[in-house]
């Protein structure tokens, strides 16, 4: 499964594309860029480096406030 | 959004046949139900789970302390969106309310459903509590087809928390 932040990596790359060939900002604010305000403050491990929780594998959304 | 749905909310000691997991540095503690049993999860956090006989997933618990933006004031909307970026499908907000009386404190509460990257439905109560010293999130869940029989002691779990 590719990690959440390199989709939004590539969700960013897709942005900044898009801006170079013009599109009105207009377009962007339709976009749901707010969400990715929340995230990447924890200390707690992530991505199953240390992080095996079940939000990660298929089974419930725990309670972290990270991805 | 309908906060009457959270009407039951309301503090309740926890139930003689109940144990708890006390969370690592923390005042908070997870209630767990009899026949559950505690499951591996992130540092810091505690997670308790019910499993079918197939192993499939029947009820979940899991109480982790406050990390990023979340607040009793944007509950709400940080849940929901949370569970998106967490790459769950149909996310479905169906109920929320703030200002929840809890036996240490306040809290806010959603009522959610949705579907994981791995197909599997979920409806959840995800509620963050502020204590005396902690703020803490406590997350019940349990597969649609499991509601009705797990409900019960889902709201009970989220009525006993304490942080």
């Amino acid at each position: 499964m590719l990690p959440a932040q390199a989709k939004k990596a590539a969700a960013s790359l897709a942005v900044m594309a898009l801006v170079a060939g013009g599109a009105t900002s207009a377009a962007l604010a339709g976009g749901h860029h707010h969400r990715h305000h929340h995230h990447h403050h924890s200390g707690i491990p992530q991505h199953n480096g240390g992080d095996h929780d079940a939000d990660n594998n298929g089974g419930p959304s725990d309670g972290d406030g990270n991805i | 959004m309908r906060p009457q749905s959270f009407a039951w909310v309301r503090p309740s000691p926890l139930p003689p046949s109940w144990s708890s997991l006390a969370l690592p540095d923390s005042p908070a503690s997870l209630p767990v139900p009899a026949g559950w049993h505690r499951a591996h999860g992130d540092p810091g956090t505690m997670t308790a789970e019910l499993r079918g006989p197939g192993g499939e997933i029947e009820g979940y618990l899991n109480a982790t302390p406050q990390q990023g933006e979340e607040t009793l004031e944007n509950w709400g909307e940080f849940r929901v969106e949370h569970n998106r970026d967490e790459e769950e499908r149909d996310v479905e907000l169906l109920a929320s309310a703030p200002g929840l009386a809890f036996a240490t404190g306040t809290g806010s509460c959603v009522l959610d459903s949705y579907l994981t990257s791995s197909e599997r439905p979920y409806r959840e109560i995800a509620c963050i509590v502020a204590g005396p010293s902690a703020t803490t999130v406590i997350v019940a869940a349990a597969p649609p087809r499991r509601w009705d029989a797990e409900g019960a002691v889902l709201r009970r779990a989220i009525q006993s928390f304490t942080t």
